[in-house]
């Protein structure tokens, strides 16, 4: 406590103008700063070698009709201390503009942009200000996440076309791939600068899937959202709904009982499971090694199928509800998963040696696709990449949440930053998850699973939540509206912020290495788009 | 039996022959990698659906593209199906024998392969291109691997003719004692053959992924009736890769005899021989990964210092 007094005291002393705010939750300082300081103090927080600070969510609101003004609010994580500093400003009146942080801090980038093209308000000083979610056929002026912007308005289309960055030479060919692939997969754009076949530079053109799920939360009322958050990346069900409810609970004090807590870890360690399985698969599938994707696929249906008997749905849709879990697992439920998981890790752990010893394979895997500790931690890359890289974090234990403070986690890292660490990561992961859920039987109490909300918030009051989902750090910002409304919802999959470093993990790698790298990632559209 | 009816019908017999096996072939190889993958896999017969499918359907034609993009595959599909004349299946007379030989085999194939690479660049599609690029690497690596090794089986029986290679092969005449000369010859064919079909560990045939592909990606644009001849002439490909090496290399059981019970037991050996391999290089895809694209060089150039040697030890040998 005094290590976090006295960085506040260091960080008031320094930037004399600055006003530390009163904060009920008291999880994190949050200082108010005028815009003219942002720059310096956001560079002072991300450079500074005892600070460290990881941009982790940057995010506008506006704030009409409550106050003619926007909110810019830059949450930043301390890596020796695993704090939160909030730093917000606000634009008053007819103020458009605000500095961009992006000269300093690499993972500002895309925020910014979004920031431009969702509010309209202009980050000055950008190096790139082409538009990021609003493809060029957006009408000029549309920024749906303003206040006057209504949610069901239809949008005309107008004329353009996106530019890409350029590298013009002899022998130098673009090769645009997608958003219709040769098979099933989602919608993205990539555009290569190839020289023969190794990369010179790809640009990510994405937000094809953009549904305008921020938008459609501000239609809801803050106890209704919960299967809108589990939609927004359907392979991450758990870990939204979860992160949605922990931020909605604190803005209703809510507690909630521990076997609730529980049964919310249990889940989400399911999830993370069948997951990592699929995607062991996938990685060996893309080496045109088909045996162990026919394995795991076969181990993660056995999982899906576990899910479908406890709770009717495969993908575990409507666990979570405000307050708690909607369903109470039985002694004897419990023990079936146990035995369960027992049988997959057995089959899993012999699949595992064929794996590792398969020389052919891991010659495919190793030194393809590396993302160096260095460029991870400038684009404050987060979850599986970021631990294949080196970076030694996780929200399970950094800042822990459902049951994770009474189940101590092993936190895997890996240093080379290639296609095999991000497998063996995810290999890793398996077995500590499946050793989770054995700790999580014999711990678990007994007890109720969920309480029902008492409190209303005023308007005005928001919350942050983090989870650790399968991909990585997913993060929730709700504030509350008039009438238990929701007034902004600012959600963070763990694919925004690691998608823009597989351009630079490419670089140097051959085209028909590209796919590995990209499963290896294993990142969302959907949740990336919204 | 006149000379020129017993040719005729040869021919016919051999072109009805190779065009009813090979489907089979691929739906073999699917078979065997989804049985070792504990999955039930489709029906052997699936590729016989699926070419009768496709050539019900309409074609999608670019209008980006030339008539080298609409002739392709009937060449491709005819220099295939000449090739395979040229290999003895189930006799070792070939009904093509007075045509060509050795050479004229290996060429047919290549003006395929050409013709495939020129119509995957017509498109203008990215794929396309770099799909031939590719294939231009493979092809022109695998092509001396290719005639080394078979020359080295033509040193030993003297003769660049098939027919004769196979027929003194069978009957075991004038066959050095040592077979090393033919075992690393049979090792760089194979490896040419894996090369050439588009199998792992150098091209995946199952890919979805259009950045990986090789075959794949020159005849992405393809549908319809062009398709299904171009995935017809690719399995004719390995139909005539496959009869070669059975044949080449182990010929016996072939009919060396043009009476009824000889061809009948030949055919069955035949169809036998090329199910065996068929099988081998199933189980080859699910043992090991695909390489990477630059590995692939370097796996030809082993298959062509096997094909040399080859030859070496066949002057060694005889002195």
């Amino acid at each position: 406590m005094t290590d976090t007094r006295s960085c506040d005291e260091t960080l008031k002393a320094t930037f004399p103008s600055i006003l530390q705010a009163d904060v009920a939750q008291g999880a994190f300082s949050h200082f108010l700063v005028s815009k003219d300081v942002l720059p310096a103090i956001t560079r002072h927080l991300h450079t500074q070698p005892s600070l460290r600070g990881r941009l982790a969510l940057l995010w506008a609101v506006d704030n009409r009709p409550l106050r003619d003004s926007y909110g810019l609010h830059y949450l930043f994580t301390l890596e020796p201390s695993c704090r939160w500093v909030l730093l917000s400003t606000e634009l008053m009146g007819n103020d458009r503009l605000f500095p961009s942080i992006t000269p300093h801090i690499h993972a500002a980038k895309w925020y910014e942009r979004e920031i431009r093209d969702l509010f309209g308000l202009i980050p000055q000083g950008h190096p790139d200000l082409r538009r990021l979610v609003r493809h060029e056929h957006w009408p000029t002026g549309t920024h749906p996440l303003k206040k006057d912007f209504s949610w069901d308005h239809v949008m005309g289309r107008q004329q353009g076309e996106q530019h890409f960055r350029r590298i013009e030479g002899e022998g130098v060919f673009e090769v645009p791939v997608g958003p219709i692939h040769a098979g099933i997969i989602e919608s993205g754009h990539f555009r290569f600068s190839v020289a023969g076949e190794p990369i010179m530079q790809l640009e990510l053109h994405h937000f094809w899937k953009h549904r305008g799920v921020e938008k459609l939360f501000e239609q809801h009322a803050l106890t209704d959202a919960v299967p809108l958050a589990e939609r927004v990346s359907g392979d991450t069900t758990v870990g939204h709904g979860l992160a949605y409810c922990q931020a909605v609970e604190s803005l209703l004090h809510l507690d909630v009982p521990r076997r609730g807590r529980y049964l919310r870890s249990l889940f989400l360690e399911l999830e993370r499971l069948h997951n990592h399985l699929g995607d062991v698969g996938a990685i060996c599938n893309d080496t045109a090694y088909a045996l162990p994707h026919a394995h795991c696929s076969r181990m993660k249906e056995q999982i899906l199928q576990l899910n479908d008997r406890l709770t009717g749905s495969r993908f575990l849709r409507g666990i979570n509800r405000i307050g708690g879990v909607s369903m109470d697992l039985t002694e004897r439920q419990l023990t079936e998963i146990v035995l369960e998981l027992d049988r997959v890790e057995q089959d899993f752990a012999e699949l595992e040696s064929i794996i590792t010893h398969n020389a052919s394979l891991i010659d495919r895997l190793e030194t393809t696709g590396v993302l160096t500790e260095r460029t991870a931690r400038d684009h404050g890359v987060v979850g599986v990449v970021g631990r294949a890289s080196g970076l030694n974090q996780d929200i399970r234990r950094d800042r822990p949440f459902a049951a994770y403070d009474e189940l101590p986690v092993t936190v895997v890292t890996y240093r080379y930053g290639d296609v095999r660490a991000r497998m063996r990561v995810r290999l890793d992961e398996i077995h500590e998850s499946m050793r989770l859920v054995r700790e999580i039987r014999t711990k678990i109490p007994q007890g109720p699973i969920a309480v029902d909300p008492t409190h209303r918030p005023q308007a005005g009051e928001w919350a942050l939540s983090a989870v650790e989902g399968w991909r990585g750090e997913i993060l929730y910002m709700v504030m509350a509206g008039e009438n238990g409304t929701i007034h902004r919802c600012k959600v963070r999959d763990p694919s925004f912020a690691n998608w823009p470093a597989i351009q630079w993990a490419v670089l140097g790698n051959i085209i028909p290495d590209f796919p590995l790298i990209n499963k290896s990632f294993s990142l969302s559209y959907a949740g990336n788009d919204l | 039996m006149p000379p020129l009816i017993q040719t005729i019908s040869l021919l016919t017999a051999q072109v009805i022959v190779l065009l009813t096996v090979s489907p089979f072939l691929v739906g073999l190889i699917r078979k065997v990698k989804a049985r070792l993958q504990c999955r039930r896999g489709a029906s052997l017969f699936q590729p016989y659906a699926d070419l009768a499918k496709l050539f019900r359907k309409q074609p999608v034609i670019s209008t980006a593209s030339s008539w080298i993009f609409t002739t392709t595959p009937y060449i491709l599909f005819a220099s295939t199906l000449s090739a395979g004349l040229l290999v003895p299946t189930f006799a070792s007379q070939t009904p093509l024998n007075f045509a060509g030989n050795i050479i004229a085999l290996v060429y047919l194939l290549a003006l395929g392969t050409f013709f495939l690479i020129l119509a995957g660049l017509d498109t203008g599609s990215a794929f396309g291109g770099m799909g031939s690029s590719r294939e231009a690497i493979v092809a022109s690596l695998t092509e001396p691997a290719m005639i080394l090794s078979i020359f080295a089986i033509a040193l030993t029986a003297g003769s660049t003719n098939l027919s004769t290679i196979v027929h003194k092969t069978a009957l075991l005449e004038g066959i050095v004692t040592d077979p090393s000369p033919h075992l690393m010859a049979l090792a760089a064919l194979f490896i040419v053959a894996l090369a050439e079909t588009g199998r792992v560990p150098v091209d995946n045939p199952a890919t979805h992924l259009e950045l990986t592909m090789i075959h794949e990606a020159m005849v992405l644009e393809y549908s319809g009736r062009y398709l299904a001849l171009v995935e017809w002439a690719a399995s004719l490909k390995l139909a005539v890769f496959l009869s070669l090496i059975a044949n080449v290399f182990a010929p016996w059981g072939i009919a060396t005899t043009l009476a009824p019970a000889s061809l009948g037991i030949g055919l069955a050996v035949y169809v036998v021989k090329i199910a065996g391999l068929a099988v081998l290089i199933g189980v080859i895809e699910c043992m090991f990964a695909k390489l990477r694209l630059f590995r692939v060089t370097d796996l030809l150039g082993v298959a062509f210092i096997l094909a040399l040697l080859g030859l070496l030890f066949f002057y060694i040998l005889r002195s």
